[in-house]
């Protein structure tokens, strides 16, 4: 695969509020690849996906598309730049006409010649599975075949980079994996680059080829399984990192209060029954849901908040794990990392 | 009884042998009125599309004043505008008054707040979506604007139609700009108001019957694009 960077931004800060939402070093996206961007609520997924795709201004910081950096950039190359890509909205929202008419948008306003807009809108609405489509009006269509259309006007374009925020956040789960098929199709024949963002991290490891993770605006190494927001407390000369109000880890920081904790997956022993040990952490809980990931299997388990644990296939295997299954999952103070 | 009879009588044939001066009246209050809403929806929609779609400071004020100038009276608008281009107002020199730019003026002055308000309520709901999606899909500014007032089309064609609903039936403006003169500034309205005053009820009905003929296509017009809004 060609490893062309076609996307960077560097030092980026978006502020709301006097509150600094978005805070990125260096981020850089390839050519022909497919991006997730995972993280929980108010992580500033959107706003990165907005700032991205051009629509909002950074206040500080650079982005480079091919190597030029467009945001110092006449109002013509930065219109060209940003003709270049789109965004498919998490909620689709089409215009009051027909399925052609709103396909056709992007084309009639790049001046794409009419003989050229019809062949391009047919294509775009076979890509997505809905030919013969052209002519419906937009309020006919239902939840799953809006958000088809709303993904094939924004391939008409032919876009370098196609922006999906949730692109299966609103849609019922039948059409789900018709969305996710998409995807790869649109990047498979096109060669687009995607970049979309979803809270499903079985998902981005479904169709994406690298994951990014954002916690607090700021990009971790680390995908956001298993990651909390508590409160650190003191108690019996112990420090707790309290979730809720039945969950609790024993931890070992400096930090106070408020904090963001994150457990590796492959740091959680996963066991059919308790054992003594040092480690402080031990939790009984329930498997809800069991996938596979480069050789080893993810298994999340539902101990009052959802942990997963990464297990070898050999040692599923052995232990006969099935969902639902109670198992035993220990963990070191020490394998919390606080930030 | 009978004079009404009489004057329906009178109008019916007015009306049916196609009398040169009802029809004369007819077609310049037509003229007048169209020519005052054009002039008020190339004002009124930019203005009420900016009121929409942008915060300033003021803004406010000037959704309120506007929806107050909604239900001037249109005897005070035509007082308003009358010592404007009076011979001795700011714009006497021109001359303007009793002709019919004058009651254009008055009838632009009328229109231009309801189209106001009514396309900055359209473009209020449906606004931020549509300018993101256009935007999105590469459309400059003024593209994105441009789609804004597409997608509120059936709104925005309200919002002519009940400015044009409330000019071509006023008399006030009328009245005190044109001076109701006849052939130059004599309009539907302020020809019923003399007619009737002069005892000709049959020419007065039979502007009447035309005036809510056209009254009745304005309000079928509205109704249609008011279901169109989605």
């Amino acid at each position: 695969m060609n490893q062309q960077i076609l996307l960077k931004v560097k030092n980026l800060k978006k502020i709301y509020n006097n509150q600094i939402v978005l805070d990125i070093d260096s981020l850089s996206f390839n050519k022909s690849e497919i991006y997730a961007i995972v993280g929980p609520n108010g992580s500033g997924k959107t706003t990165l996906i907005n700032i991205l795709n051009l629509l909002e201004k950074p206040d500080e910081g650079q982005i480079f598309f091919e190597g030029k950096d467009i945001i110092r950039t006449s109002h013509l190359y930065f219109l060209k730049i940003r003709r270049q890509m789109t965004l498919v909205h998490q909620k689709p929202f089409l215009f009051q006409s027909t399925v052609y008419n709103n396909i056709v948008y992007g084309l009639k306003i790049r001046g794409i010649l009419y003989h050229d807009q019809e062949a391009r809108v047919n294509k775009a609405l076979k890509m997505v599975g809905l030919p013969g489509f052209e002519r419906r009006e937009s309020h006919q269509l239902s939840g799953g075949e809006a958000q088809r259309v709303v993904i094939a006007r924004a391939l008409a374009i032919e876009p370098e980079i196609l922006f999906l925020d949730e692109p299966t956040a609103n849609i019922d789960q039948r059409y789900i994996d018709v969305i996710e098929r998409i995807i790869k199709k649109i990047n498979y024949e096109m060669k687009t680059t995607v970049i979309f963002t979803t809270h499903d991290l079985s998902q981005a490891y479904r169709l994406a080829g690298e994951i990014v993770s954002l916690v607090d605006g700021k990009v971790v190494q680390h995908v956001p399984e298993n990651i909390f927001r508590g409160k650190i407390t003191q108690e019996d000369g112990l420090q707790w990192f309290v979730i809720t109000e039945e969950v609790r880890f024993a931890v070992v920081t400096k930090k106070k209060d408020l904090t963001y904790i994150y457990i590796d997956p492959t740091d959680i022993i996963l066991s059919n029954e308790q054992f003594s040990s040092s480690a402080r952490n031990s939790f009984i809980g329930k498997i809800i849901k069991i996938s596979e990931q480069n050789h080893l299997i993810r298994l999340v388990v539902d101990i009052g908040v959802h942990l997963t644990s990464t297990i070898t296939r050999e040692s599923f295997q052995e232990m006969k794990l099935n969902i639902g299954r109670k198992v035993c999952l220990t963990f070191k103070a020490s394998a919390i990392k606080c930030y | 009884m009978s004079f009404i009879i009489e004057g329906l009588r009178k109008a019916f044939a007015l009306i049916f042998s196609l009398d040169k001066e009802v029809f004369h009246i007819v077609l310049f209050s037509l003229r007048v009125s169209s020519t005052a809403i054009v002039f008020a929806s190339l004002l009124g929609i930019p203005l009420g599309f900016l009121l929409g779609v942008k915060d300033f400071w003021g803004k406010k004020l000037i959704v309120v004043l506007v929806n107050n100038a909604l239900a001037m009276p249109t005897v005070v608008v035509g007082l308003i505008v009358y010592s404007c281009i009076s011979r001795v107002g700011p714009l006497g020199y021109f001359g303007l008054l009793y002709t019919p730019l004058a009651v254009i003026i008055g009838q632009f002055v009328l229109a231009t707040p309801i189209i106001i308000a009514l396309t900055h309520s359209a473009i209020q709901g449906i606004d931020a979506k549509i300018r993101n999606t256009a935007l999105t899909l590469g459309a400059t500014e003024m593209q994105a604007a441009w789609a804004v007032i597409v997608e509120a089309r059936y709104a925005v064609m309200s919002a002519i139609i009940a400015g044009f609903g409330r000019v071509i039936a006023e008399v006030g403006a009328a009245m005190m700009l044109g001076g109701n003169i006849k052939d130059s500034t004599r309009t539907m309205t302020t020809a019923i108001s003399l007619e009737t005053s002069k005892g000709e009820f049959g020419f007065g009905i039979a502007l009447g019957m035309i005036l809510l003929l056209i009254s009745l296509s304005i309000n079928i017009f509205l109704s249609y694009f008011q279901s169109k809004k989605v």
